[in-house]
């Protein structure tokens, strides 16, 4: 029977974590009540080809919160594992990288959090090396969404690490 | 016949009457000794006197005491109208529901008139289930006439929404989708009322009713089509909870595929 883990996605708004979700997922939801409650739940098998056994990543998208403490709590029990979106292009989103996963490492301790660069298509090489800085330790991943560039390694390497 | 014979049948026939005559009269003391004595004798004689005088009784109190304790009444609602809706409410509510059950209740039974009217096969049928199931017949047709039935029974594990174990009767959407979805509703709608231990008990959902029945670290969702009513809601309340008991779900929470095993076993036959 086939395990299945709670992902949620979060970040400032427009950073892309929709965008993410749709190129990873096809199989979206309906989105009729999204609008009202600010949740979209996807869902994708895969298989982790190492135990050749397939884990069900049931993914919470949750709507336009810049402020990642005022997010709905509740939408946050019981996750198995969160990724951090933030948009290289846009540093105001990745300016308090530092306090905003310490207010999730102190809230869900020993939850896994995969910390992520998205758009990486709008940014060259020059301009990650100037803010390595901030990137260093903490950040996993630069992905596009729009070019589907490492957007599967991602959640298939969370999807291993939960198993 | 001298005047002497003539004399003496005369005699015989007056003392013939008076004999018969006491001894009828001895009779009737007898029964009344015993009427008066024997107590329940007594009431059966008395008791339709004193309840004709009390029927009166109370359908004169309107006109006599009535008007006082109306009056009585008024006031005291007036001074106090926080304590008097606290105390009617509860009552209230209870009569809403004795008052469904019961025209529930008139339903079943004119109903049950019916088929005592008609045969048929489906009749010999429901018969046959109502036996073996133990279930009114009566109700078997409310069923067979609202037609509630299960689509899919889903165990959630509070907060994340992730999926226990699930049976599903007919092809429905993808269960972990529909877990997460009914989770986050239920978040939604539980912080937006957020009173203490108020849990999200129902949604309507398309032409589904979703029940939802709350235990400490999950909740079962029933996806039911056809008519949800009040007697379906109980006796669907009742059938989880006794599954959860009797088939020890809670020590089974973390094993998928017998929890899974055990909710298919108890559900298939839809006997609710
Ligand atoms: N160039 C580029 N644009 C992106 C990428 N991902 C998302 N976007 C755009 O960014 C905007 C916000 O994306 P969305 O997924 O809605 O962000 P969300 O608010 O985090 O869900 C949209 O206009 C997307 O087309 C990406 O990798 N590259
Ligand atoms: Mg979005």
């Amino acid at each position: 029977m086939i395990t299945s883990k709670k992902i949620v996605l979060i970040g400032h708004f427009g950073v892309g974590k929709t965008s993410l979700i749709r190129r990873f997922v096809e199989n979206t939801f309906s989105e009729d009540y999204k609008v009202t409650i600010g949740v979209h739940i996807s869902k994708k098998t895969i298989e982790i080809s190492d135990n050749k056994t397939s884990v069900s990543l049931v993914i919470w998208d949750l709507e336009g919160q810049d402020d990642i403490k005022k997010t709905r709590t509740s939408y946050l029990l019981g996750t198995h594992g969160f990724i951090y979106v933030f948009d290289l292009s846009r540093p105001e989103t990745f300016k308090n990288l530092k306090s905003e996963l310490s207010f999730l490492s102190e809230n869900y301790k020993n939850i896994p959090v995969k910390v992520v660069g998205n758009k990486v298509d709008l940014v060259n090489k020059a301009y990650l090396t100037q803010h390595t800085g901030t990137f260093k330790p903490l950040v996993e991943f630069f992905v596009s969404a729009k070019t589907g560039s490492r957007v599967e390694s991602l959640f298939s390497k969370l999807a291993r690490e939960l198993f | 016949m001298n005047q002497d014979e003539k004399l003496s049948i005369i005699k015989d026939i007056l003392l013939t009457d008076e004999r018969e005559f006491a001894s009828s009269i001895e009779k009737k003391i007898k029964i009344l000794e015993s009427t008066v004595n024997e107590r329940k004798n007594l009431s059966t004689k008395v008791d339709p006197i004193i309840n004709k005088k009390l029927q009166q009784f109370i359908k004169e109190i309107p006109d006599t005491l009535g008007p006082s304790i109306t009056e009585a009444l008024k006031e005291e609602i007036k001074h106090s109208k926080d304590s008097v809706v606290e105390a009617l409410f509860p009552i209230l509510g209870q009569m809403v529901k004795r008052y469904v059950q019961h025209e529930m209740k008139l339903l079943s039974e004119n109903i049950n008139n019916q088929i005592n009217k008609t045969f048929s096969f489906k009749r010999l049928f429901r018969k046959a289930k109502s036996r073996a199931s133990g279930i009114e017949e009566s109700d078997l047709i409310i069923q067979d006439q609202t037609n509630a039935k299960i689509e899919q029974v889903i165990i959630i594990e509070k907060g994340s929404g992730i999926v226990l174990a699930k049976y599903s009767k007919t092809k429905m959407a993808d269960e972990d989708m529909v877990a997460g979805m009914l989770t986050a509703i239920k978040s939604f709608v539980e912080d937006a009322f957020k009173k203490e231990e108020q849990d999200l008990q129902y949604i309507e959902y398309d032409l589904y009713h979703i029940h939802l029945q709350n235990f400490s670290s999950f909740y079962i969702a029933v996806v039911v089509s056809g008519v949800y009513n009040i007697i379906y809601k109980d006796k669907l309340e009742d059938q989880i909870l006794k599954f959860v008991n009797e088939k020890s779900v809670i020590k089974n929470l973390n094993n998928k595929t017998k929890l899974t095993t055990k909710l298919e076993a108890f559900f298939k036959n839809d006997n609710i």
